[in-house]
């Protein structure tokens, strides 16, 4: 039985206007599923929905086989960090801390050695009696996640934990996140926007799109075979462009390249690909390379411009497909604005994408 | 250097023309009064006014009748302010400036009116003797005019909006997390009200309460609509003592009690706000 | 967050603020003149006799002139001061600031008092200028209060453009910042003129034969008088507010200055 089992999550704030539909997900005992999107995608309201905070119009949400949907959010034994940490700021961190042990009527002497257990695993011992204004992004996040974690609860949401941090306490605090969920074997749902951070965190990610599952599946899978057009745009195929398909033979497709035809793994949420149909073709801008002047081994196109980044050279390139964007290293060929160039595909890391049946 | 004196001949040139006029317009007529208060015209410096003062017996139980209607005045501001500023601070912000120009518009009305309000709620044939006789509950009419119920219902009335700005205020910065944290953790919402909310307003209640208290021991209008001469409140003593009884002297000594106890209370709350910090 | 009987509270919070309006409201159309609620039958005689009784009219208008004058007198003075308070760091700021919040610590009736032995029993000064002066010197922390945090909106480099310009300092001001402090000073004006308007505190003592407020003539009235006409007089003012205050309200927000 898995731990946290979504049924048919259905909510809208307006009529008509679901923000999730029929939104349903199981995460097991332990595991860390990030919930991926852009804003506006139902990712928090599926987070709030679990703490107690959103009544759903329809569906479930069970914890332990327990229903959960109708308990109000203190009485649901939910740890739950914010975008903001969200710590009361007329107390001390160690007070903050002790807070939800309080509200358990934990003895005394217990909610002493609980909490300071909880600091220690943040490294904020030292900082017990301090207030939160006192401590900078970092230790507030941390304080957080010590008051969320420190009731052992049943399930733990972080929703989007560290955006409010700079690039590089992210990946540290990231780590700790991961760290301290797995020691402690915590089921958790993380909410965010940042698909590198979702990638690097999950056991699986679940990616989300105007209230909808565009895609499950383990971080690897999501990042390399996208199954709609949305899931290899927000993970970053910088370069698409349409084609008719050519023949199929089992997983690959066969699509024209310039003067080349060119074999490509596909996927498609719908349906199956039969020649003739349109797929849509993703490549991140490393999954190429250029070749001086024109040649039968790839698609011809003109340099229009290139921008340097230390070890790349990144190039757009106009083809009569359309405009891609190719990085090159610095130190190989280097090619002038005007040039003409030939696009060569690096087609196992490319992805033919169906997006409907002919049916 | 001359860059600097140029600024400061600015700053003179700026404050100095509202300045003498507080001066010479407001802060040497209380020179004068505290004077007054301590040079009798018999003449020589004395504190027998203030010995007098706090020796009768009338003036100190209207002193410490003033504080206490003061004191029930704030504290039933207090409890009817703030679970009602709570469900205030958190509603949608159109419903919410509307709902909070009905809280000012009684502050912009004058307090005449607003008392005058409370002679036909409790008066010999008022809303209220009507409807306890309709009822069979008396027989004859109570009387409520003149008594400390009615000046502490008008009083209450005049000043609620000063206890209920500061606590909204207050309570509009507390971020929602905040609270949803609390519940969370496992907190009922008495719980959050208790803990969360009333500690992180306890600014504007500090404020709020200085405000509703320092008006209520110094306004005229209600004590002296409500109470007449027969209630005496600090305020109407003064009145009484400089416009009947001609004694600038005693007058002057209650004026300046009546300076004091507000700085004082002013002072006190805002000790205790810093304290807090 | 909020829990139903939160709401309770609420009502009964309206309730108790906004009942007495009602009450004024319904008292000043009834015809039995001694105040017996609820009232019977419906009369426009109260309005008339407020027109009719010349110690209100002939209040109304000092009461129109003193908030006027005094308003605009302590915008004036008081505008400067907020400007020196805001632009410049300087030594004694915080005193500055403690005088012009003064008035506000010191009990109105106090003031009324201590004017009437300085200036009028002692100094000999005329009735109005004596109201008039006990205003102003009222409004000042207003003012100054009012005018500071519109001048904190405004960005101070947008003066140091108008200089960079060709403007002198005080040009800068007019042309720059004035404009864009309007919604501030109109804040500032309503508020300021209001709290003239109603006060009686400092008005009781400074008031002499022929010279009253109007709302010192309508404590007076009371002394003599128990009748709907001071209940009339309420609505005809409460209406004259309202049109004012929400105005105001919708206008420039008036509820974050207060």
């Amino acid at each position: 039985m898995p731990h946290l089992e979504i049924h048919n999550l259905t909510v809208s704030y307006e009529k008509n206007q679901p923000t999730l539909k029929q939104f349903s997900l199981n995460v097991e005992q332990g595991e860390l599923v990030s919930l991926l999107g852009p804003s506006g995608c139902g990712k928090t309201t599926t987070l709030r929905s679990v703490a107690g905070f959103i009544r759903p119009d329809a569906g479930q949400i069970l914890i332990n086989g327990q229903d959960y949907t109708r308990l109000p959010p203190n009485q649901r034994d939910i740890g739950l960090v914010f975008q903001s940490y969200a710590l009361f700021p007329h107390l001390t961190v160690f007070h903050n801390v002790a807070f939800g042990l309080r509200m358990r009527r934990i003895p005394k002497e217990e909610v002493h050695n609980r909490v300071a257990n909880a600091l220690r695993m943040v490294g904020l011992e030292a900082f017990a009696d301090r207030r939160p204004a006192q401590l900078s992004g970092g230790q507030q996040q941390r304080v957080a996640l010590a008051r969320a974690t420190v009731i052992e609860p049943q399930v733990l949401l972080l929703d989007e934990p560290l955006s409010n941090l700079d690039a590089r306490l992210r990946v540290d605090m990231r780590q700790e996140i991961r760290r301290t969920q797995q020691q402690l074997g915590i089921t958790t749902l993380y909410v965010t926007h940042d698909q590198v951070e979702a990638m690097s965190i999950s056991d699986r990610v679940v990616v989300m799109n105007q209230g909808d599952i565009e895609q499950i599946g383990r971080p690897e899978s999501i990042f390399a075979a996208p199954e709609t057009a949305f899931v290899a745009d927000f993970m970053g195929f910088d370069n698409h462009f349409n084609a008719a398909v050519a023949s199929v033979r089992d997983s690959l497709l066969t699509v024209n390249w310039g003067d080349a035809p060119i074999e490509l793994p596909w996927r498609s949420k719908f349906g199956s690909a039969q020649a003739g149909a349109m797929a849509e073709i993703f490549f991140r801008a490393d999954s190429a390379s250029l070749l001086a002047g024109r040649d039968a081994s790839g698609l011809a196109g003109q340099v229009i411009l290139h921008t340097f980044h230390g070890n790349e050279v990144i190039y757009l390139v106009e083809t009569e497909v359309g405009e891609f964007s190719i990085m090159q290293d610095s130190d190989g060929e280097r090619f002038e604005s005007g040039a003409t160039v030939t696009v060569q595909a690096d087609t196992k890391k490319w992805i033919a994408i169906i997006e409907e049946s002919e049916l | 250097m001359n860059r600097r004196s140029n600024q400061t001949r600015t700053i003179i040139l700026l404050v100095a023309p509202a300045f003498v006029f507080v001066l010479v317009f407001f802060v040497l007529p209380l020179i004068f009064l505290l004077s007054q208060s301590v040079l009798p015209e018999e003449g020589g410096f004395t504190l027998s006014g203030y010995v007098d003062f706090f020796q009768s017996r009338v003036s100190r139980i209207v002193y410490l009748r003033t504080l206490k209607l003061g004191l029930i005045v704030t504290g039933i501001s207090v409890l009817m302010s703030y679970p009602a500023a709570f469900v205030l601070a958190r509603m949608p912000v159109r419903r919410r400036s509307f709902l909070m120009s009905l809280v000012i518009l009684p502050l912009m009305t004058n307090a005449v009116a607003r008392t005058f309000a409370w002679l036909i709620i409790l008066g010999r044939r008022g809303l209220v003797n009507q409807t306890l006789m309709s009822l069979d509950l008396v027989e004859n009419p109570l009387r409520f005019i003149f008594t400390e119920t009615a000046i502490v219902l008008g009083l209450t009335q005049l000043f609620l909006p000063l206890m209920v700005l500061p606590l909204v205020s207050a309570m509009e910065n507390i971020p929602n997390d905040v609270l949803e944290a609390a519940r969370s953790l496992g907190a009922n919402r008495l719980t959050t009200f208790v803990r969360i909310v009333v500690p992180l307003s306890s600014d504007g209640l500090v404020l709020g309460a200085t405000l509703v208290f320092t008006g209520s021991v110094t306004a005229f209008v209600t004590p002296a609509i409500l109470g007449g001469s027969r209630l005496l409140l600090m305020s109407t003593l003064l009145r009484q003592k400089a416009v009947i009884l001609f004694d600038q002297h005693a007058a002057a000594v209650v004026a300046v009690v009546m300076i004091l106890t507000t700085l004082a209370v002013n002072l006190l709350l805002r000790v205790l706000r810093v304290q807090q910090v | 967050m909020v829990s139903r009987w939160m709401y309770i509270s609420l009502v009964i919070l309206y309730g108790f603020l906004l009942g007495p309006f009602v009450i004024i409201f319904m008292a000043s159309f009834g015809a039995n003149a001694n105040l017996a609620f609820p009232p019977q039958g419906f009369t426009l005689d109260w309005f008339a006799n407020v027109f009719e009784t010349s110690q209100f009219i002939d209040s109304f208008w000092i009461s129109l002139q003193l908030g006027l004058s005094s308003t605009i007198v302590s915008l004036v003075m008081g505008m400067p001061v907020a400007y020196a308070l805001t632009r410049f760091h300087f030594a004694g700021s915080g005193m500055v600031e403690t005088v012009f919040s003064a008035p506000i610590l010191v009990p109105g009736l106090v003031i009324g008092f201590a004017m009437l032995n300085f200036f009028v029993l002692l100094g000999d000064m005329q009735v109005m200028t004596g109201l008039f002066i006990g205003h102003t010197a009222i409004l000042f922390p207003y003012s100054v209060r009012v005018i500071s945090a519109s001048l904190r909106n405004l960005d101070p480099y947008v003066e140091d453009a108008a200089v960079s310009l060709g403007a002198n300092r005080l040009r800068g001001f007019l042309l720059v910042a004035l404009p864009n402090m309007q919604a501030g000073l109109a804040a500032a004006f309503v508020l300021g003129f209001i709290t003239s308007f109603n006060n009686v505190p400092v008005s009781l003592f400074l008031s002499g034969p022929g010279v009253t407020t109007l709302p010192v003539s309508m404590l007076s009235y009371l002394e003599y008088y128990f009748d709907p006409t001071i209940a009339a007089l309420s609505t005809l003012l409460v209406i004259f507010t309202v049109v004012l205050v929400q105005t105001a309200e919708r206008v420039l927000g008036l509820s974050q200055f207060v």
